[in-house]
């Protein structure tokens, strides 16, 4: 990209639009930009069309987004989203964590537990969310148990992976300076795994999305989950993609954030790439 | 290379016949009529069961799929995968302009405002009080919100608890102290707990739960065969009406639900039996239906606007009811 830019620099081709090239060249970031106008233009003609009489235009969905966020009805959503997934987060995130570092130092608890994630992590969770009400209802829990089922297992074994695949001089070095078992582990072990051990929380939020919203389409229709269920019975399809449309963006926004987290700190090799 | 390109000549092949094969499939299934189900067989559609059956004797060529919900039957008809649906699409046709028209009545709603007779009595108890219901904008919420404006109260807050065996066993384990039911949910509280449970009387609210529906295009092209649909369930609701244990017999006679539990069979008769006595919809629903469908939905939210102002013919076609009406006399 930056030899590219310097022959440009350097030819100054005098053709019309060269301006809008250099810019693009300058700014990487325009491509993705481009994409979006692009998908979104596709969406537009897709929904002018149309190809159903339920696929509302972009400029439709994007207005009933609005109107949502203006009435209150969106924020109350993400309120009642947001309480199941953020509980879940977490609760897979210290659990998932040390379970898996557990799981990566002890080859009994490795026999142990492995085997339960690995099931889990393949099973089609979509089929087993119902099944949580059975035994915890329809509240919260219930919800939050979802959001665990989906994020829980990728945590444990992206942490899992990273124990196991710390740099084995390291630790050789860490025992010839006569470092003592904590020492390897919390000075050692946990430092290096933690680039990999991250990505899986970054994994384990996204799959926590899917959880939720599994829980809120499957088990009752609450917060975001309502806004799409009610909106679809009484065929305001806008506000319904507007719903489903929100909430892609926000996983979106989120695990990009969390991964330019990522690249800053801990793993400043990738940066720039 | 060579043996690229001789792949994908070949896969090419497989797809052209492929289409060839589904394109002529989909020539033969035009000739027969495929209805879409937004719900499992069950002992509350036996009688519908019974009707397809008899329209195929009849000479109707009929196939009918069982879909996850109303809305999913609904789109199948408006993308023309299905002819007729079972439901009722009032928002589709009025918020997206979809061509489709409901032609017949099959049931009203028969819900049942239910509760909890240590905490309240009647309508009034239930004033600034917190009632479950089925989901936001569900005939179950309408019904209430109807309810409450007819005894002049109102709910503290609706909660929203889908499925009316859910709801009815929440009124059982006493997470939910008022709510409504479907006639099964109705009897499961009089079997397993007589007496504590109050139902409350619910008058002059009558709505279609549900109806057929078919692209008009369908409907103009096909007219023989939706006549020997209609026909065929006017004439068992007729039946079933006068004789509500006929349902049974002809479960066993055309072999319908034969997965059914022995529990499932019990059901088969106080459920019709109730039906009956409530009264099936024995003329197909029709204009007064259509207005009573109004009143109703533009509580629910599934309709807007006035409900004195919405005409009948943009969402209903009388015209196979009449017919079969015509043929076989009003009752």
């Amino acid at each position: 990209m930056a030899t590219f830019a310097q022959t440009g620099n350097r030819v100054r081709p005098a053709q019309a639009g060269w301006s809008l090239a250099q810019a693009f060249r300058a700014r990487p970031g325009l491509w993705s930009l481009l994409s979006f106008a692009l998908l979104c233009g596709v969406w537009e003609i897709a929904g002018l069309w149309p190809i159903s009489y339920a696929f509302p235009t972009f400029s439709e969905t994007l207005l009933a987004f609005w109107e949502m966020v203006f009435d209150g009805s969106m924020l109350q959503a993400y309120f009642i989203t947001l309480q199941p997934l953020v509980l879940g987060v977490l609760v897979s995130a210290l659990l998932g964590v040390a379970l898996g570092i557990v799981m990566g130092l002890s080859e009994k608890a490795e026999w142990l537990l492995a085997p339960v994630f690995i099931v889990l992590q393949a099973a089609p969770m979509a089929a087993l969310v119902p099944l949580v009400t059975f035994i915890y209802g329809i509240g919260l829990t219930a919800k939050t148990l979802a959001v665990i089922m989906l994020a829980l297992p990728v945590i444990v074994l992206n942490s899992y992976k990273a124990v196991r695949h710390v740099s084995p001089s390291l630790v050789a070095m860490c025992r010839s300076f006569q470092g003592t078992r904590m020492q390897r582990i919390f000075k050692i072990v946990i430092p290096d795994a933690s680039p990999v051990i991250f990505a899986g929380l970054r994994l384990g939020v996204a799959a926590g999305f899917i959880g939720v919203m599994l829980a809120e389409l499957l088990i009752t229709p609450t917060g975001v989950g309502d806004l799409i269920t009610y909106h679809r019975s009484i065929a305001n399809y806008a506000h319904m993609y507007a719903a489903v449309a929100s909430i892609i963006a926000l996983s979106m926004l989120t695990l990009v954030g969390l991964q330019r987290f990522e690249t800053r700190f801990l793993r400043p090799e990738k940066r720039g790439a | 290379m060579q043996s690229m390109l001789k792949a994908a000549r070949s896969a090419a092949g497989a797809a052209l016949f492929g289409a060839t094969l589904f394109l002529g499939s989909t020539a033969l299934a035009q000739a027969e009529m495929r209805v879409a189900f937004g719900d499992i067989p069950s002992v509350e559609t036996l009688h519908l069961l019974i009707a397809f059956e008899r329209a195929k004797e009849a000479g109707l060529e009929l196939e009918v799929s069982y879909l996850k919900s109303e809305d999913i039957a609904a789109q199948a008809v408006v993308s023309g995968q299905a002819d007729v649906g079972v439901g009722g699409p009032y928002a589709l046709i009025q918020k997206v302009k979809a061509p489709v028209r409901m032609f017949m009545q099959l049931s009203t709603l028969q819900m049942y405002p239910v509760v909890n007779g240590e905490s309240y009595k009647t309508w009034k108890d239930l004033d600034g009080e917190e009632v479950a219901v089925h989901s936001r904008g569900s005939g179950t919420e309408a019904l209430m919100k109807l309810a409450a404006q007819q005894n002049g109260i109102a709910f503290s807050g609706i909660s929203y608890v889908p499925g009316s065996e859910v709801r009815a066993g929440a009124l059982l384990q006493g997470n939910v102290k008022a709510s409504i039911v479907d006639a099964s949910g109705k009897r499961l509280l009089e079997k397993q707990a007589p007496g504590k449970f109050v139902f409350l009387p619910v008058d002059n609210i009558t709505a279609t739960d549900e109806a057929l529906f078919a692209n008009t295009e369908y409907l103009e092209a096909n007219k023989e065969d939706v006549a020997k649909l209609v026909e065929a369930i006017v004439s068992t609701w007729r039946e079933v009406q006068a004789n509500p244990k006929i349902v049974g017999e002809l479960r066993t006679k055309y072999n319908l639900l034969p997965d059914a539990t022995p529990d499932m069979v019990a059901e088969i008769e106080p459920y019709f039996a109730e039906a009956a006595a409530a009264g099936l919809p024995l003329n197909g629903g029709g204009e007064e239906a259509a207005k009573d469908d109004f009143a109703f939905y533009t509580v629910s939210g599934a309709l807007q606007g006035e409900a004195t102002e919405l005409k009948t013919e943009d969402f209903w076609d009388f015209t196979p009811l009449k017919a079969a009406l015509a043929k076989l006399g009003q009752s």
